[in-house]
């Protein structure tokens, strides 16, 4: 007979290592209903009703990576405190000091437990220090609500609005469950007015949320987890066991895994702030449909790009004027391409110097040629924001080499668009030229994968190594026959994601009035879904041979 | 309208009735795998079903084992031991061979020379470029032994640089065209007028002189090839031969072959005295394919490029469906190609490496093969059978869920298909063997002072 272990039960409320909470733990499905089961009913007494979500996302956090939630609740009280002491300070320099404090304690936390060890190596690389790596663990949502606090203390500081009164207005607003471990990176400004307002929602909301957990659930859980565990992880993993036919499919099926990982998780976040009454702004717009580089970075990971835009881009001077950081951030770039020139493609000092030379020319020439000194520091400023956007990805050169090679992407755009805007003006609505634009810059964008995923920089070279020179179409019979499921699934992802973004909003419309069971139905076909995929026979790599 | 309500309506009512489910699929025994997956009660009931997971390490089918004495068939089980059954542990199992590595030691000229067989484990010169290193540094000796002429992994081997033409045509195992006269490689090479230039990367004494050989096989007259640009004469007579093209400081070597006639193995690069290992590895093999060499051809290599020790490693490719058990197959099928090779090469001891851990996906979550204990028992008989050693791998790794444990550390020491251990995994592989060896190595020295 089945049993019910007591014991089991209990410690399914604490915090389990091995399996964190996420969206699809079952745990997460009972947390939900008792906590909207609550929420409903204090619906009209705000007071408790925010202590209730409080809780219940400072518990989120606490299943989710343990007494880290600690961190939280005293970076919410630091910066609770300081904004509020900015916005009484009437002193110019004191009230600067202030500022100063608050990011140092933010960005001093986040370079501890994310950029330590990172530091700890380059130091014993460059001066051969020898210290131990720490050990030290990396507190889940970490970058995503430093950043939070860092844009609310600035805001404050430049006087864009009052400080939240409350504490559990702050305090919400950094540990709000939903966006909590994956983001999107929250404003402020756009999320603290909604908190104490009644809860209301129209059909649509309802409609919306619901089509937003489901498909974003359905991009995480089916399409990026399945192609995770049965292809990309196997190739990315050794490369060089593999011909270049399999490499390529592994960069498309990244391509897929990085995009429904992400946009599935900020869309799950979407429609539960949704359902809750709150509306966060998209976080992803079909990133692979655009025709450019700049386009992509407007379409992709938007709270990002739009936080880097406001707090470091605009701060080094933006599109006006340089700062200093503008040539602190340029003068590490040059040093560092020439010593990646050096010690990663093995080029002598002269050689690298030549190769930095070239790429600072890329970001500067188009200016000198329009005469336009403002432009040489839009340039530089562009390329350290994209240096630093890569680095807070994650504490390793190949981030930061992400982040170079999107920055000189985003500079070699602008000289063509300089170079052609004049000319092409005729042919660059047509549709053919679209369709190569937007082909050619999902394969730069997947190029930047490449290094983004490669444990290290030997392994992202070995992959396209394999995918120029070891790259032949006999293997395909043997190729489609093993992963055919594989390759589905990824022509899948990138059919879905070809679809346009208004199509949704235009189903909803049509069908907003859905009777309940017709929901419920469609969840629990999900929930088959998600169990076949869960159990189905993993896909075996083979080893072709050419 | 307020909808807010439609929210509470519809997540109670859901998960009010995904719990009735979960519960009656409990009750009634309904399992149904989709749904026992997403069972949302599943971390805190047990069921029968579960607990039959686990004990599934069971042995089927396995040939009896007669009982030899003197010997202990059991001692098959212990890590970092290399073991030739002998009840009396504290005696050395490679006896001859732990002789011959003493001699080398204490100063008499000689080589010693490995074969190191295997599959896709180590492949690109993984597991014994490591094993090379460590046996080079304690008895001396440089170069990388043989190197084939082609190779699939040739540009993800790291120890020896290797660039070709592409008209070489390359008689294998897995070919149609197969010639029992392939070299230990499994291959053999022919070409008209292609080059290969090998450039061995293992040398880390600048001032060794290596011999840098030509293996080939029998012509019915001289031929002609070029090595470096400049004509060279090789002479016909036996089965397999050996040119000594070259014997400078020189690391690599350029040769141009343009004779169908000529069957090319490959070149070695050895010092003239001390430790040569040879990594033979062939992808997606078991072992069995060794059968189909000839006889007298393998009693010529031990003629003319004899070896010492021979070791073969296999297993990870019986084990490609998740509930295989039964093995006793393979034991039938390779005791008479393990025997052939202990009368080919009766100078040489010969180890049987088992297989290290692989996992499959059991019920969503990865675990060991279930027949793994089954297939290195199978292998341990192997080995005690045909008098050879055996040395396990799979309990010297760590032994159940290993190579998961190895795939998640971080930096990780295996690759995520839960069978390769990588180039770090595999670093710690060889390391574990050179160490097995040098045990036996000092038992031999306790016996003989």
């Amino acid at each position: 007979m089945p049993s019910f272990d007591l014991q089991s039960f209990f410690r399914q409320f604490l915090y389990d290592p091995e399996n964190p909470l996420l969206f699809n733990n079952g745990f997460f499905v009972f947390f939900f209903a008792v906590f909207i089961g609550l929420y409903y009913h204090f619906r009209n007494s705000f007071k408790i009703r925010r202590y209730i979500f409080c809780f219940f996302s400072l518990y989120f956090f606490y299943k989710a990576s343990g007494f880290f939630v600690v961190l939280v609740i005293v970076s919410a009280i630091v910066d609770f405190v300081v904004s509020n002491a900015i916005y009484v300070q009437k002193n110019k320099a004191k009230r600067k000091l202030l500022l100063i404090a608050s990011i140092v304690f933010n960005l001093g936390m986040l370079f501890y437990f994310k950029y330590t060890n990172f530091f700890i190596s380059v130091s014993n690389d460059l001066f051969d220090t020898g210290f131990n790596p720490l050990n030290i663990l990396l507190p889940v949502g970490i970058s995503f609500y430093t950043f939070e606090n860092l844009s609310y203390t600035i805001d404050v500081y430049r006087g864009h609005f009052k400080p939240a009164t409350k504490f559990s207005d702050y305090l919400l607003f950094l540990a709000f469950f939903p966006k909590l471990v994956m983001g999107p990176i929250v404003r402020a400004h756009d999320f603290l007015p909604q908190i104490n307002r009644p809860y209301v929602l129209s059909d649509r909301d309802f409609a919306k949320g619901f089509y937003l957990i489901i498909s974003g659930m359905f991009k995480k859980l089916i399409i990026s987890d399945f192609l995770t565990i049965n292809y990309v992880n196997y190739i990315f993993d050794d490369p060089s066991r593999y011909t270049g036919l399999e490499n390529l499919f592994a960069v498309y099926g990244y391509a897929a895994v990085i995009y429904c990982d992400f946009s599935g998780y900020s869309d799950v976040a979407l429609g539960i702030a949704r359902w809750l009454g709150f509306s966060i702004p998209t976080n992803f717009l079909s990133p692979y449909q655009s025709k450019s580089i700049t386009e992509f970075w407007r379409r992709w990971h938007i709270s990002l790009s739009s936080w880097l835009r406001d707090y470091l881009y605009i701060p080094l001077g933006g599109n006006k004027k340089h700062s200093v950081g503008t040539f602190l951030f340029a003068g590490l770039f040059v040093f560092g391409v020439v010593m990646a020139g050096v010690h990663l493609l093995g080029l002598s000092y002269i050689g690298g110097g030549l190769l930095s030379l070239g790429i600072i020319l890329v970001f500067i020439l188009p200016s000198l040629i329009k005469k336009d000194k403002a432009g040489v520091a839009t340039n530089l400023n562009l390329l350290a924001t994209m240096l630093l956007g890569g680095f807070w990805h994650g504490a390793s050169w190949n981030f930061i080499v992400w982040g170079a090679l999107h920055g000189i992407g985003l500079a070699v755009h602008k000289i063509w668009m300089l170079l052609t805007g004049k000319a092409f003006k005729k042919i660059n609505t047509k549709p053919w030229y679209n369709a190569i634009a937007i082909l050619l810059t999902f394969h730069f964008v997947c190029f930047g994968w490449v290094f983004f995923k490669a444990e290290d920089f030997n392994t992202a070279t070995a992959m396209l190594n394999q995918i120029v020179h070891n790259f032949s179409f006999n293997v395909w019979d043997a190729f489609y026959g093993n992963y055919h499921a594989v390759i589905w699934m990824i022509a899948i992802a990138f059919i879905l994601h070809a679809i346009p973004d208004s199509f949704a909003d235009k189903l909803l419309d049509r069908y907003n009035r859905v009777p309940m069971w017709g929901y419920i139905t469609i969840f629990f076909l999900f929930v088959m879904l998600y169990g076949y995929f869960k159990s189905a026979e993993p896909v075996m790599p083979i080893y072709l041979q050419f | 309208m307020n909808s807010n309500r439609r929210v509470l309506v519809f997540v109670l009512s859901s998960v009010t009735l995904y719990l009735l489910f979960s519960l009656t699929a409990y009750i009634f025994h309904f399992n149904w795998t989709p749904f026992k997956r997403v069972n949302l009660i599943s971390d805190v009931v047990h069921s029968e079903s579960t607990i039959l997971l686990e004990d599934s390490t069971t042995t089927g089918g396995i040939v009896i084992i007669d009982k030899k004495p003197d010997k202990e068939f059991n001692l098959y089980h212990r890590p970092h031991f290399i073991t030739s059954f002998n009840t009396d542990t504290t005696k050395p199992s490679l006896y001859r061979f732990l002789e011959k590595l003493d001699k080398l030691k204490k100063g008499e000229k000689r080589k010693i020379r490995i074969a190191y067989f295997g599959d896709s484990m180590i492949e690109g010169d993984l597991m014994t470029q490591t094993i090379r290193k460590l046996l080079q540094g304690e008895f001396g000796g440089s170069g990388v032994g043989f190197v084939p002429i082609t190779s699939i992994v040739s540009k993800f081997r790291q120890s020896a640089y290797a660039n070709y033409s592409g008209g070489w045509q390359d008689e294998s195992f897995k070919n149609t065209g197969f010639n029992s006269k392939v070299f230990l490689s499994g291959h053999l090479f022919r070409s008209n007028g292609d080059w290969v230039e090998i450039r061995d990367q293992s040398i880390t004494d600048s001032a060794a002189i290596i011999e840098k050989s030509l293996l080939y096989g029998n012509t019915p007259q001289p031929v002609s090839i070029t090595v470096n640009g400049s004509p060279y004469n090789l002479q016909p007579g036996k089965s397999i031969n050996r040119a000594l093209l070259a014997r400078d400081l020189n690391r690599g070597i350029k040769i141009g072959v343009a004779d169908e006639r000529l069957p090319v193995y490959g070149i070695t690069f050895e010092t003239s005295s001390g430790i040569v290992v040879d990594n033979f590895s062939f992808r997606g093999i078991t072992g069995i394919e060794f059968g189909k060499i000839d006889s007298v051809f393998l009693k010529s290599i031990a003629e003319n490029h004899p070896y010492d020790l021979l070791v073969f490693q296999y297993g990870v490719n019986l084990l490609f469906r998740p509930n295989d058990k039964n093995f006793s197959w393979y034991a039938r099928t390779l005791t008479p190609v393990i025997r052939k090779f202990r009368n080919c090469f009766p100078d040489a001891d010969l180890v049987i490496v088992s297989t290290a851990d692989r996992a499959f996906r059991y019920g969503g979550q990865y675990k060991s093969a279930i027949g793994i204990d089954s297939l290195i028992k199978v292998q341990a008989i192997l080995a005690y059978e045909t008098g050879s050693n055996f040395y396990n791998q799979y309990e010297t790794m760590g032994g159940r869920n290993s190579i998961i444990e190895w795939a998640s550390r971080s930096p990780s020491l295996a690759n995520k298909d839960y069978v390769h251990p990588n180039h770090r995994g595999a670093e710690i592989l060889g390391g574990y063997f050179f160490e097995a060896i040098m045990n036996d190595y000092r038992k031999y020295l306790g016996k003989n002072r």
